[in-house]
């Protein structure tokens, strides 16, 4: 039996910690997605989306939905993993184990504190995409299904939140973090379908793009404001939980069993 | 209730065994000091105390609570200011203390955190970035995170080195009053002097094995000798004494077992007191006992 005071303070008091600390660096956190996707959004969406159209869609509409989810499964993955690997650094990860958060608290403090971030990312890019759109089309973009929208972001962000979790635990260096944003996020994410309809890709990279779960992610996205998507909405739904589900308790067995010692 | 028991522990890293069986255990209200030279163990068991390492074997009991067990509730009592500084990025000083308050689930603790700071001379510094202060203010801030979940057994690894004297001393000043108040303190430290005066109990480890364990001044005793020094007014180049170990004449240096008192050896040495013009008694120190227990000797004389 636990003590009360132990059921929910630590938990709350770290997730505490892990919003503070992002919005301590709005100008990295914050900043640099909105400066990127304003990028992406006229350079695609607006420079060379004017001679694309995916099915009924401007092409611009098309990347909105894929710009706001991949910035928040991307936000909610570097808010986990640069927090840990930070307070591995610092030595500040010694002082999860040596006080009494449970495994289990600090994974859903890190998740949720991650999740926060790419809700707000996405959040922005979405208001940045709106105004590109209006300027574009004279008119704003509907949410087709706010539920499956809001459904979809909360399980992705989580899901891409724990695994920055489990990468930034079994990380021993930072070449291995970058390695792994740079060889597995990054394909993932450009590949997961924002920028094209896997529809026009040959049969052998469609199959390979089906094996990716943020292209079921982007398009549960898409389907929550477009109301379109590549792939089945309840396939799509099956796959982020189970995903999060996955991604969970990998971060929680490294929790256990990895080492909370500095660099 | 002891505030820890740490029996028949055992550490391995890989083929190296760092803890080899060690056992001792706690009194409440004790300040026990754990010495040995640099890969004794030390820092090993304090990291099993605190679970940032398992045991390989055996087990630490903190009040009561196994920390292999019930790791949570053995940590709740538990403060420590561990070896190595620790920075913290984005948040100031007062941040870090109420935060880590929450994670022992303390809140609304504000007093305790403004006293913490004022004793520890860090309430100026309040609003400043962890990263700004100065490596001595880093350490009272170690100090006073250790410290501001009010915990009932507070571990110091070597808290002091690199420190300079003045915060050395105030430290000390600090750990004395909290004692007072109940606080059971394990220490390690390389300042066998510190040891000396302020643990009530010390254990001495090598190469993992526990070598030694004692109330501080019995194993001072038992482990030393003391140092008469006689000066003389006309020299006594004849004299002879089991226990004289130097005889230049004007003076006499006997080394004594720690039983043997100045008066005993003067009157059967049979001096003549009229001759004598001073005497220095040095006792046997910390460091010197310390010493022959690495050494594997017990002295000459025990």
């Amino acid at each position: 039996m636990i003590r009360k005071e132990l059921t929910w303070t630590p938990f709350k008091v770290l997730l505490e910690r892990e919003v503070r600390r992002f919005m301590k660096v709005l100008m990295q956190t914050v900043m640099t997605p909105l400066i990127n996707s304003t990028l992406y959004l006229m350079i695609f969406g607006v420079s060379l989306g004017a001679s694309i159209s995916v099915g009924d869609l401007s092409y611009l509409a098309f990347l909105i939905p894929g710009l706001v989810m991949m910035n928040c499964l991307n936000n909610s993955y570097q808010n986990s993993s640069s927090s840990i690997v930070s307070s591995k650094f610092n030595g500040e990860l010694e002082d999860y184990r040596v006080s009494p958060l449970s495994p289990q608290q600090i994974v859903m403090a890190f998740a949720i504190g991650g999740l926060a971030r790419g809700l707000m990312v996405g959040g922005i890019t979405f208001c940045v995409g709106q105004v590109f759109y209006f300027v574009q089309q004279g008119t704003v973009l509907g949410l087709a299904n706010p539920l499956h929208l809001l459904f979809f972001l909360v399980i992705g962000g989580l899901a891409f939140a724990t695994l920055g979790i489990t990468v930034a635990f079994w990380a021993k260096t930072f070449d291995q973090m970058s390695a792994v944003s740079a060889f597995i996020m990054l394909p993932l994410l450009y590949l997961g379908g924002v920028f094209f309809s896997i529809e026009s890709l040959h049969p052998f990279w469609k199959g390979l793009a089906q094996m990716n779960p943020m292209l079921y992610m982007i398009n549960g996205v898409r389907y929550g404001i477009l109301g379109v998507s590549d792939v089945a909405v309840e396939k799509a739904a099956l796959v982020s939980v189970l995903s999060f589900i996955v991604f969970f308790v990998l971060a929680l067995r490294t929790l256990i069993k990895g080492s909370f010692q500095r660099w | 209730m002891k505030p820890l028991v740490v029996s028949n522990l055992t550490k391995r890293y890989g083929d190296f065994e760092a803890v080899k069986g060690v056992s001792f255990s706690l009194e409440p209200g004790e300040i026990f000091g754990l010495l040995g030279p640099n890969g004794a163990g030390k820092t090993s068991i304090i990291s099993v105390i605190v679970t940032l390492t398992q045991p390989s074997s055996g087990d630490v009991e903190v009040f009561e609570q196994s920390v292999s067990d019930n790791p949570r509730e053995a940590k709740v009592h538990t403060g420590l200011v561990p070896q190595e500084l620790i920075n913290h990025g984005y948040f100031d000083v007062e941040e870090v203390l109420k935060f880590y308050s929450g994670y022992f689930g303390v809140t609304g603790n504000k007093s305790r955190i403004d006293f913490l700071l004022d004793r520890l001379q860090l309430w100026e510094h309040r609003k400043k970035k962890v990263k700004q202060l100065s490596g001595g203010m880093k350490r009272r801030l170690l100090i006073a995170k250790a410290l501001v979940h009010e915990p009932k057994l507070l571990l110091l690894d070597e808290p002091t080195a690199g420190v300079d004297i003045e915060l050395r001393e105030s430290l000390w000043e600090f750990v004395t009053d909290l004692r007072k108040e109940g606080l059971t303190v394990l220490l390690t430290t390389h300042y066998l002097e510190e040891a000396e005066q302020l643990c009530d109990r010390v254990a001495i480890l090598h190469h993992g094995e526990m070598r030694k364990i004692g109330p501080t001044k019995q194993l001072i005793e038992g482990l030393t000798q003391r140092n008469i020094l006689i000066q003389l007014k006309s020299p006594l180049s004849q004299f002879q004494h089991p226990y004289l170990i130097d005889n230049s004449g004007a003076a006499l240096h006997f080394r004594v077992p720690s039983g043997v008192g100045a008066g005993d050896l003067l009157a059967e040495s049979q001096l003549d007191l009229s001759n004598v013009v001073d005497m220095k008694i040095e006792e046997g120190s910390l460091e010197e006992a310390f010493r022959s227990v690495l050494s594997g000797t017990r002295g000459e004389l025990s």
